[in-house]
């Protein structure tokens, strides 16, 4: 069985009592829409020809009907539910298996596929109970209106059979000729949309200018041919609809008719005939359930695309604690994708420089460090122990990183520089907002004056309170608070991967000196194309071609033309 | 092209903007939000378009017509016909509502493309009300918002559609019905009407838990797919940090949030299934129960077949559309309109523009934050530049320079005190008065010339070419080719889209030039021509500079330091500040050797 099948069934299983509501009355309802017209009929002969019987028909006649009534609305229930519950259990599973696969998740699969499998697919798995279901509940009744008609008169079948090709040609073809349209209408959709974009660039420029209506003018331009695009489908679609909506009720005519003759001659009673007409309405369903029967491929796709997300290795952690000791890193004989480190300390509370050209391996260099990726061969080891045997929370205390481009997480710049308080809900008190909100730890503060970011935190509208999503930052900015997130949390060992390149050079200076003069004396690894990054370290490394060229003091390395070259043409 | 509506002038504001929060009136839900300056709502895209609604309204008599005759068809055909042995009675009658069927297609059809025919210009209206929103803000904007208010549109478009389209089949369904009803079997009409009545007020009672369930199942839905997002965007950070636990956590919420709406909504989701089936076979059930009654009322089998014809074929599907077309599409519609008028910020009433008699900038104690808690970006600033002057503001990032430049241009208003150019406050002067260079240049798709000529569209060809002259752009135009040439700004340089706008704003004859950084990405050979250009032009000239040579071309200098703000020469400045010392010292590029 594949994996996508297997998730499936567990998502049966693990459904608790819905999935067996969901069979019930799916089973339950059909056979009850399937037995109505028969019913109706039989209860309109006795009754026309005032039979004895016609009481407890009509009795059955209305048991049926409440039983298809009560099935349909508990089936909605249970399939709602059934997929909510499914699709949970499912996503919550997707989403901790990503995060414990970590950054290497991301290599494997971008990240706009990721919550595509995460979101949609986890959806569309935990809707497959359901769609069978589903399927089943259609497929019974048509398939079995049509056997019921040909009990009634083969001729009718016949006449429906024929009548159902010819929608699914109608509907083939809507579909052939509105994917062309749609195309079209897309492409004015993202027109609009480019220049809008394009537009907003210019916001400063536009807002200066007060040229906001003739650049909305502008903007608008292609709207006429969106209209006309969209026209064109909707014509489409109409005359779509006129051939498919056609057919059925002319079936049912043409039924009426061959019955009507039948009644004539006497082969057919009153409630015969009706019953023949809602047997031949029931089963032009058929294509509609053979879609449903699609809707199983999809999500049978879609449960195999979710368990190659979970296929994904997690990242081991070990157990152990670190020991008294003054951040030292040692790397013994390490290789890791292309980049061989070898044997290399970085002394407790030094400073190491990591200086090469792009593509020469300090982001890798930098990332093996602190255990963002394992090496293939050989130990990273900080304060003797190996990294791959501390436990994840001791591990992420020791060492903080900092990044060129951060993503910054939490719901405020507070929780973005510390961690985001473990409690519950926050509460929304109604306290006057602080610069400073009541909570905020003082070592938030510290981090962010360290990383020069308190000022223009101070004067965002609610200072450290203000929320992510409403502070617009530049990349400069952006990068303070990545560097202040790492000072705050990194007890050891500080890396830092080109995290000040957006930083003008009075910022960055004055951060270097909080680097250098840093009181809890960390380790620190800086990866950086600045000359002065490289003068003020403690020893640098020089990486060149996926191997250290070199390493030790700047002065030294100075002597090397090649060395000086690494800097040249670099950004100041 | 259809050029967007001139906003109506607002005669009950007085000249200050509204607070942002202005009570919304409280609106049926299915209207959006209060009545914006533009309006978008459902009726007034409806009745601005009359003619199509009287065109609809016609061809839905016809297509309702089959409604009205499927019963009598069925009921005269077995009646006069098929049961009096004279199928071809039977038969005619059939062939009658086929043909009848026939004509009714083709009015739906006609229905479709007069509802389509509202339906467009509502789109329309929506889009123009997304474009010239996000226009009005003065930040920059991402390009996912816009993709997500374009999808908004759509969505509501398509909602729209499918509301106008089953609502008012039902009404024209349910006339139909009636009427052949009544004139085929009155009495059956007692036995029809007040269960299918039952069932239609049960889901018209359930409606407002339902739009409130899905508006609440769709925006925990938005807001787990914002969390997913942000994980799958932040998985190195997430494990650099080791904030797997708070994420998780997160994640957690919000997942069992959204699965909790969508098991709520699948509960509402059943009482109006339930309300479907009430009002859809419980007359059937009646009329079957009622038969004996009907027969002895002289009725005969026929009419009894098509009493059950109108409901089976006309009265549940007409119902099941309006359940459909309402519960979902209407719900929808009601969130997205709600979604689209709230995203956009309305406009500002239009405020009189003056053009002042001179060019001199004056700030008075000027204090700007941008939070009323937050701390001050520019601090009681006092500044008087004169007319002619050539200032440079210099500083480190984040001192508050371009929100200084955007006091200056009037773009951003004084919290506190006055910013004054010619003596007029700076957000009353003239667009035309003054010119702000941003650092982001911006040129769109059109022509070189538009692009250049974007501020002043009269300008001659002489004016044009010493402009693109003085400022160094000649090799430029050349190499783009021509001022003909279309742009494409996404393959044009940093520097070059400068000095596009550079050429722009030279042209102008704006006594009062900023340039805020506008000069960052050229070289400083490049940057050293553009300045001096904008120096002999005349006028006062404002100029965050970027680099220190920007600042030593200038008459005076501006350093900004938080609080602190010195004014000064060169060399006074040098004397003076330490902080002037060190940016002095550090901002060149470092030395190489």
């Amino acid at each position: 069985m594949r994996s996508g099948d297997r998730l499936v069934v567990g998502i049966v299983r693990r459904g608790g009592p819905w999935p067996v509501v969901l069979a019930v009355t799916a089973v339950a309802g059909a056979a009850g829409e399937l037995a109505i017209p028969y019913v109706i009929g039989r209860t309109v002969d006795l009754l026309v020809a005032r039979q004895p019987g016609g009481g407890t028909w009509l009795l059955v006649c209305a048991g049926v009907v409440a039983g298809v009534m009560v099935c349909e609305s508990l089936g909605v229930w249970a399939r709602g539910a059934s997929s909510a519950h499914a699709a949970a259990t499912l996503r919550l599973g997707v989403l901790r298996h990503v995060l414990g696969a970590g950054h290497a998740a991301t290599r494997r699969f971008p990240e706009g596929e990721l919550v595509t499998r995460a979101g949609l697919n986890a959806e569309e798995t935990g809707r497959a109970p359901e769609t069978l279901m589903s399927a089943l509940a259609l497929l019974v009744p048509t398939v079995g209106a049509l056997v019921a008609l040909t009990l009634i008169a083969p001729l009718l079948t016949l006449t429906l059979g024929l009548g159902i090709v010819v929608i699914l040609l109608a509907l083939r073809a809507f579909l052939r000729a509105s994917t062309v349209i749609a195309g079209g209408y897309q492409e004015v959709q993202g027109e609009i949309a480019a220049r809008l974009v394009e537009a907003m660039d210019g916001a400063r420029t536009i807002a200066a200018a007060g040229t906001a209506a003739q650049e909305a003018r502008r903007v608008l331009a292609p709207l006429p041919r969106l209209r006309a695009r969209g026209m064109e489908l909707w014509r489409a679609n109409a005359t779509a609809a006129v051939r498919s909506g056609l057919v059925v009720p002319l079936l049912e005519v043409v039924v009426l008719i061959v019955g009507g003759f039948m009644l004539a001659a006497g082969d057919l009673t009153v409630g015969e005939l009706y019953a023949a007409a809602r047997y031949a309405v029931l089963g032009t369903a058929l294509s509609t359930s053979l879609g449903h029967l699609g809707g199983l491929a999809r999500a049978r796709g879609a449960a195999a695309r979710v368990a190659e997300v979970l296929a994904l290795p997690s990242v081991p952690h070990g157990t152990r604690t670190l020991p008294a000791g003054p951040g030292t890193v040692e790397f013994r004989d390490v290789t890791a994708n292309g980049l061989t480190v070898g044997d290399l300390t970085l002394p407790g509370g030094s400073v190491t420089a990591v200086v090469g050209r792009s593509g020469s391996g300090k982001s890798l260099l930098a990332a093996l460090a602190g255990r963002l990726t394992d090496p293939e061969r050989g130990t990273v080891l900080l304060d003797g122990v190996p990294l791959r045997e501390l436990s994840r929370a001791e591990l992420r205390r020791a060492v903080g990183y900092a990044f060129e481009r951060p993503v910054l997480l939490g719901d405020t710049l507070a929780e973005a520089i510390g961690r985001a308080p473990a409690t519950g809900p926050r509460d929304a008190s109604s306290r006057e907002p602080a610069v400073v909100p009541a909570g905020t730890a003082h070592s938030v503060v510290e981090a962010a004056r360290a990383a020069c970011a308190d000022v223009f935190v101070r004067r965002l509208p609610l200072g450290y309170g203000t929320p992510l999503r409403e502070a617009p930052m530049s990349g400069g900015e952006r990068q303070r608070i990545g560097l202040a997130r790492a000072f705050a949390q990194g007890e050891r060992l500080l890396v830092l991967d080109d995290a000040t390149s957006s930083l003008d050079t009075v910022t960055e200076r004055q951060v270097s000196q909080a680097l250098t003069a840093d009181h809890l004396g960390r380790t620190r690894l800086i990866a950086a194309h600045r000359l002065a990054t490289a003068a003020r370290a403690d020893q640098v490394v020089w990486l060149e071609d996926g191997k250290v060229r070199a390493h030790g003091p700047h002065d030294a390395l100075w002597r090397d033309p090649a060395y000086r070259a690494v800097f040249q043409g670099a950004a100041p | 092209m259809r050029p967007p509506r001139p906003e109506p002038p607002d005669h009950t504001s007085p000249g200050h903007t509204p607070p942002p929060q202005a009570p919304a009136r409280r609106a049926p839900w299915w209207r959006g939000r209060g009545v914006e300056r533009r309006e978008v709502g459902f009726w007034r895209a409806l009745w601005r378009e009359p003619g199509q609604v009287v065109r609809i309204m016609l061809w839905s008599v016809l297509e309702a017509a089959p409604a009205f005759l499927v019963g009598h068809a069925v009921a005269r055909a077995i009646e006069d016909g098929f049961a009096r042995a004279e199928p071809l009675v039977g038969m005619a009658w059939l062939a009658a509502l086929g043909v009848t069927w026939t004509a009714a297609a083709v009015a739906a059809r006609q229905v479709v493309l007069g509802v389509a025919a509202v339906a467009e210009p509502f789109r329309d209206d929506l889009l123009a009300h997304v474009v010239e929103g996000a226009l009005r803000r003065d930040t920059r904007g991402d390009s996912a918002a816009v993709a997500r208010a374009g999808l908004q549109v759509e969505l509501a478009r398509d909602a729209f559609a499918a509301v106008v389209t089953t609502v008012r089949g039902f009404v024209f369904t349910v006339v139909g019905v009636a009427l052949g009803l009544l004139t085929l079997a009155p009495q059956a009409v007692v036995l029809v009407l007040p269960p299918f009545v039952a069932g239609l007020g049960l889901f018209l009672a359930s409606l407002p838990a339902l739009a409130r369930r899905q508006r609440a199942f769709l925006l925990a839905d938005e807001s787990l797919a914002e969390a997913m997002t942000d994980m799958a965007g932040g998985l190195r950070d997430i494990e650099a940090c080791g904030l797997q636990e708070g994420v998780a956590g997160r994640l957690r919420r919000e997942v069992g949030e959204q699965a909790g709406a969508a098991r709520a909504l699948a509960r509402v989701t059943a009482v109006r299934t339930a309300a479907l089936a009430v009002g859809g076979w419980l007359p059937v059930v009646l009329l079957l129960a009622g038969a004996p009654w009907l027969l002895g009322g002289g009725a005969g089998p026929g009419v009894i077949v098509g009493a059950l014809a109108y409901v089976t074929q006309s009265l549940a599907p007409a119902l099941g559309g309006l359940v459909e077309g309402l519960g979902v599409s209407g719900v929808r519609l009601a969130v997205t309109l709600r979604r689209i008028t709230t995203a956009v910020p309305a406009a500002g009433p239009p405020r009189d523009r003056a053009r002042p008699p001179t060019a001199d900038v004056r700030l008075d104690a000027v204090t700007f934050a941008y939070g009323p808690h937050s701390a001050p970006v520019v601090d009681r600033l006092d500044l008087t530049v004169p007319e002619g002057d050539h200032l440079a503001v210099v500083g480190p990032s984040g001192a508050g320079k371009s929100t200084l430049a955007a006091l200056i241009s009037g773009t951003l208003r004084p919290g506190s005190g006055q910013a004054l150019v010619g003596g007029v406050p700076a957000d009353r002067i003239d667009p035309a008065a003054r010119v702000l260079i941003p650092q982001e240049a911006y040129v769109f798709r059109g022509t070189l010339l538009e692009n250049l000529a974007y501020l002043r569209p009269a300008a001659s060809p002489a004016e044009l070419d010493a402009a693109v002259a003085a400022v160094g752009a000649t090799d430029l135009v050349a190499e783009l080719g021509g001022y003909g040439a279309t742009l494409d700004p996404a393959a044009l340089s940093a520097g070059q889209r400068q000095l596009i706008a550079l050429v722009r704003a030279h042209l102008t004859t704006a006594p009062l030039i900023i340039l805020d950084e506008a000069t960052c990405h050229l070289d400083p050979a490049a940057e050293a021509r553009a300045e001096e250009a904008f120096a002999r032009r005349g006028g006062t000239l404002v100029v965050v500079a970027h680099r220190l040579t920007s600042a030593l071309r200038a008459r005076r200098i501006l350093l900004m330091d938080g609080a602190q703000v010195t004014v000064g020469t060169h060399d006074e400045l040098v004397r003076t500040s330490p902080l002037y010392a060190d940016l002095a010292g550090h901002w060149h590029p470092e030395p190489v050797s």
